[in-house]
């Protein structure tokens, strides 16, 4: 603060003349004391995590001397400096307009601002920054590296940095992940077609074979994305074709990638998952339901995605608790046919008897009461008699034992037709036999 | 006080002459030989700083300016903080009641030379007709002589940058115990059922590779270390049936942790999350252990807590509902949270002021913070209201951390000290004083045993929890030290600030082991990845950079002499394994998920 200014700043309050040495050691003292301020406010600057100072850092800055602060200062992001000159003097301020009042009580109220929302990208993949629109574009920071060095090297020798430019390309920091998909050997080319043609071929006894493979073999995990895709689109395909045959070897196949050890299906969930999902609860598996037993089918895929939650469910992706939710909407949803509602009990009982009792019990009354409807009805076709008459052993079979240890004996239809519905006196029947 | 401390300075020397005796000392100092020189002109700076301080003592303040302006220039760049504050003292009136004065004068000046150059110092006061030098070094400076060949530059630069110049070796002396404590014994169900259903569908052979191991991580697990703390000498609270489930769900996750060195080395994976619409407020971010919470405090004082999985945030029912409920079912912690409270974040309100820093515990249903009001909060994560208010700081609380066993917390700050609490005590257990300036930073060891601080004077201390003694100083950050992270298995304290350098730290041999240069501005976080391989740090240079720290370790020569008298020879080689810059997000915090997954959140800054 040079002596000129505390001049001016005397004389702006009345005070007149200022006597020499006063206005010295006005001036040394203000700007030490200044000094003193801005060094304590760098460091709640920096403690901010910030690279500017704000109006609050001085402000703590202040309390901390025991100072009253400087209220009502608050600084934006951009403080625009105007400059003006003039008698051969420089001048650095910023505008202070007048406001009026009245036109901001009467004006309308601002926008309120956005709420603070985090976001989440993947910085770097296994070490690869892929290239999304969150990471920084790869290009300008290789030229950037690279005209440093051609500075530093090539600079005073007067070469066009841009020559350089091309050379010390794999010197970069950053590397891209490529597009392309990973490149199979002949032999695993071989492999991959030879096991594909038997696990869905005619002849059964090849089919042992390669689904043996799949389940033992190390060294497949190269092969593993093709695996997944071949049976995620095998499922698409031949669900909308009913083609039982072909869905069960392909759960067979998921089955025989799930029990190999070396081989890890976590990254594959995304594919897997929906495919044993679709063989579980699809509305129609085979072009006969009356006589087809896709029922098995639906039995096997659920034991596979109960296999698949107990390997792979963690309290990060919560995929247990996803299924369960998927299959309680299907039993939930009036419009879903038997077959798919046959499905979710057999999926959920799969899963243990705490889910059977929690999701699969109280709906008890409700299916029981419908299985009734349909038995009873007048147009009774045989599709929707089997698929009933199969629901209804699944439920009986599933629910017993787990009632069984709920309750106590001695059984009586009533109380069961009573708690549990029309299926009540035959899971009734069903427990004492257990008992 | 001050004022007789700086007493100290009134003399009677002729103000023209302390040109030249500086002159002098310098010339000196020109003419010794080589070996011996680097360690001489560390007394260049101490005698420099006292000479100016005497002159503007005596009121010779044309004099001091001249003096100043004429040598300023041939100091080291890492003075060049202490140098500016050192410019603005013009006058004797400036220099009362100025801590960084205080501090200069209530500490001597450590130098650490060898015996060889200490001698030629001795040699030099005699023969020549110095006073005024002669009197500095007596007074203001402490002279650490040890035994062998005198340092290199690079040894000495490694170290040099203290406040008050280095730590004396002899504070470096005692014994820590710096191995991790036994794990309690805990059944964890390795995954039977997993194993019956491999065993079903292999016929047992292929099992066995994963039998393996868990074998070795149970032996690990079990092998008691000669380096480590009886499990009683910090008295540790008991673990809880919750506790238990909680560590073998960390054992459980840890099987599926990524190798991140080794011969299948793969590169970490970082997921960034990044706060928009921030306006620059967020200042402190942490994530519990297991990954499911992220907590971020803002400037204007509030603090909200992210559920980073689907699972909602929920608050507990009322006091009447849980009367309700019975107490013995399994499912117990599940009902009594009240479903229609589930939010994706939940706000906290009653600081005023920036929160700097916070802590979830363990138990992950508590949270602390500390802000600039001086206070340290304790929040319930399970009502979601502030529990206690503990009081004891006087200015800002820059730092707090949670025990790794949880019911013990360390908070440091604004006045100088870092202190032990523990939740259901309003007044701190333990309180460290020793730091000249603010204590920027802390961390908890992993055995609670032992709590370090980085500080503004620029070094790092390492504090035993049991006596309050400090039983590491360490200098080398040439300015102030914002950041601290243990390695996992107790032995190395890595530590970074605003000189943008991270330096590694062995607690065992007591020194400095490697500096990793790399970024260009302050580096807000650093995190071991969970066995210990790498190194992660983030900064305001808008990068994450991974280190090789396994590989350091390994290239370290245990021969190294040096090492016993308290300086490594420190490699250059760079151990930079990969550098992730983002767009435009200063990183603020980094953690590594039990799989080794690395997460770094930042808030965006709109340029």
């Amino acid at each position: 603060i040079p002596q000129d200014s505390v001049k001016s700043i005397g004389e702006s309050i009345g005070i007149l003349q200022l006597p020499d040495h006063a206005m010295k050691y006005l001036s040394e003292e203000t700007s030490f004391r200044v000094k003193e301020i801005v060094q304590e406010a760098m460091k709640y600057c920096s403690h901010r995590k910030s690279n500017k100072l704000k109006c609050q850092d001085i402000d703590n800055s202040f309390k901390a001397k025991n100072l009253e602060p400087l209220y009502g200062f608050i600084s934006e992001e951009f403080i625009p400096f105007r400059f003006a000159s003039g008698g051969g003097r420089e001048l650095h301020f910023i505008e202070d307009k007048e406001l009026d009042l009245n036109e901001i009580i009467n004006g309308s109220l601002p926008k309120i601002p956005h709420d603070v929302a985090m976001k989440a990208h993947w910085l770097a993949i296994e070490g690869v920054q892929p290239s999304v629109p969150e990471n920084p574009v790869p290009e300008t920071h290789f030229s950037i590296e690279v005209l440093k060095k051609g500075d530093l090297k090539e600079g005073r020798k007067g070469v066009p940095p841009m020559k350089s430019c091309h050379k010390p390309e794999n010197s970069s920091l950053v590397a891209l992940k490529s597009r392309f998909t990973h490149e199979l050997s002949v032999e695993q080319q071989l492999y991959y077609k030879e096991i594909t043609e038997a696990a869905v071929g005619s002849s059964e006894a090849r089919r042992a074979e390669a689904l043996q493979s799949l389940a033992t073999d190390p060294g497949l995990s190269q092969m593993l994305p093709r695996f997944s895709t071949f049976v995620s689109e095998g499922v698409r395909v031949n669900v909308v074709q009913n083609n039982l045959a072909l869905l069960i070897y392909l759960m067979r196949m998921v089955k025989a990638l799930m029990d190999n050890p070396t081989l890890n299906l976590e990254k594959y969930l995304h594919e897997m998952i929906p495919a044993v999902m679709t063989c579980i609860v699809s509305r129609q598996l085979c072009t006969r339901p009356d006589v087809d037993n896709h029922w098995a089918l639906r039995d096997y895929a659920a034991r596979l995605m109960a296999q698949i939650c107990r390997s792979f469910s963690t309290s990060t992706n919560l995929i247990q608790s996803r299924i369960t939710g998927t299959f309680c909407k299907c039993l939930h949803d009036d419009k879903s046919s038997l077959a798919a509602r046959y499905g979710s009990v057999a999926g959920l009982a799969e899963l243990g008897t705490d889910v059977v009792q929690n999701l699969a019990l109280p709906r008890l009354q409700v299916e029981g009461g419908r299985i009734k409807n349909i038995l009873e009805s007048p147009l009774l076709n045989p599709i929707d008699r089997t698929a009933a008459e199969h629901l209804r052993g699944l439920l009986v079979k599933h629910c017993g034992p787990v009632i069984k240890t709920i309750r106590q004996p001695p059984d009586h239809p009533e109380e069961y037709l009573k708690d549990y519905g029309s299926l009540g006196p035959l899971i009734c029947q069903h427990i004492i036999k257990l008992r | 006080e001050v004022s007789s401390l700086l007493s100290a300075y009134s003399t009677e020397a002729d103000p023209s002459s302390y040109d030249d005796n500086y002159r002098i000392l310098q010339q000196f100092i020109e003419m010794s030989m080589d070996g011996n020189k680097c360690e001489l002109s560390l007394l260049l700076y101490p005698v420099f700083l006292h000479m100016y301080l005497e002159l503007v003592y005596n009121n010779h303040q044309t004099k001091a300016k001249a003096f100043f302006a004429k040598f300023r220039g041939e100091m080291e760049h890492y003075h060049d903080a202490d140098l500016h504050q050192l410019s603005n003292i013009t006058t004797k009136s400036h220099m009362e009641g100025n801590n960084f004065i205080y501090n200069l004068k209530s500490n001597k000046f450590v130098v650490r030379i060898s015996r060889e150059s200490n001698h030629l110092i001795k040699k030099f006061l005699e023969d020549k007709n110095v006073p005024i030098i002669r009197n500095i070094l007596n007074v203001q400076v402490t002279i650490d002589e040890f035994e062998g060949l005198p340092r290199t530059k690079n040894q000495i630069w490694a170290s040099a940058g203290g406040l008050c110049g280095e730590a004396k070796q002899e504070e470096n002396k005692a014994k820590v115990y710096y191995g991790l404590l036994k794990e309690p014994d805990i059944d964890i169900p390795l995954e039977d059922e997993e194993d019956t259903l491999e065993d079903q569908t292999e016929g047992g052979g292929s099992s066995k590779s994963k039998r393996r191991k868990k074998k070795e991580f149970l032996s690990k697990k079990n092998k008691s270390d000669p380096n480590a703390p009886s499990v009683t000498r910090i008295p540790l609270p008991e673990l809880k049936d919750a506790d238990k489930v909680e560590k073998i769900a960390a054992a459980k996750e840890s099987l599926k942790r990524i190798r991140l060195a080794g011969t299948d080395r793969v590169s970490p994976s970082v997921c960034c999350y990044t706060f928009t619409n921030a306006f620059g407020g967020v200042t402190a971010v942490d994530i519990c252990d297991d990954s499911t919470l992220l907590a971020a405090g803002f400037q204007d004082s509030h603090i909200r807590v992210w559920s980073l999985t689907p699972r909602t945030l929920r608050s507990v029912k009322s006091a009447s509902e849980l009367g309700l409920l019975d107490k013995e079912g399994d499912d117990i912690f599940d009902r009594m949270m009240d479903d229609c409270t589930g939010t994706e974040s939940k706000s906290l309100y009653g600081h005023s002021g920036t929160v700097y820093s916070l802590s979830f515990s363990p138990c992950r249903s508590l949270l602390v913070s500390a802000s600039e009001d001086g206070s340290v909060r304790l929040w319930s994560l399970l009502t979601w209201t502030n529990l206690t208010v503990y009081k004891g700081h006087v200015w800002s609380v820059w730092g707090v951390k949670f025990s790794p066993h949880g019911h013990y917390f360390a908070s440091c700050g604004g006045d100088r000290v870092a202190r032990v609490w523990v939740t259901d005590h309003h007044q701190p257990l333990r309180v460290f004083a020793g730091h000249l300036s603010d204590v920027d930073c802390v961390a908890y060891h992993h055995n609670s045993n032992y709590v370090a601080t980085g500080s503004s004077d620029r070094s790092v201390r390492v504090w035993d929890v049991l006596n309050g003694n400090c039983v590491r100083t360490y200098t080398g950050h040439k300015k102030p030290v914002m950041c601290l992270a243990w390695s996992p298995d107790g032995r190395y304290l890595a530590s970074s600030g605003e000189d943008s350098m991270v330096l590694v730290w062995d607690i065992s041999t007591k020194v400095l082991i490697a500096q990793f240069k790399g970024h260009t501005a302050m580096v807000n976080v650093l995190a071991f990845s969970r066995d210990g391989e790498v190194l992660a740090s983030g900064g305001m240079d808008n990068s994450v950079k991974i280190w090789d720290f396994q590989q350091m370790i390994s290239d370290i020569d245990s021969d190294d002499i040096g090492m016993l008298r308290g300086h490594a020879t420190i490699s250059d080689k760079n151990y930079l394994l990969s550098d992730f810059p983002t767009k435009s997000t200063p990183i603020l915090h980094l953690h590594f998920t039990r799989r080794n997954l690395l997460l770094a959140v930042g808030v965006f800054v709109n340029n």
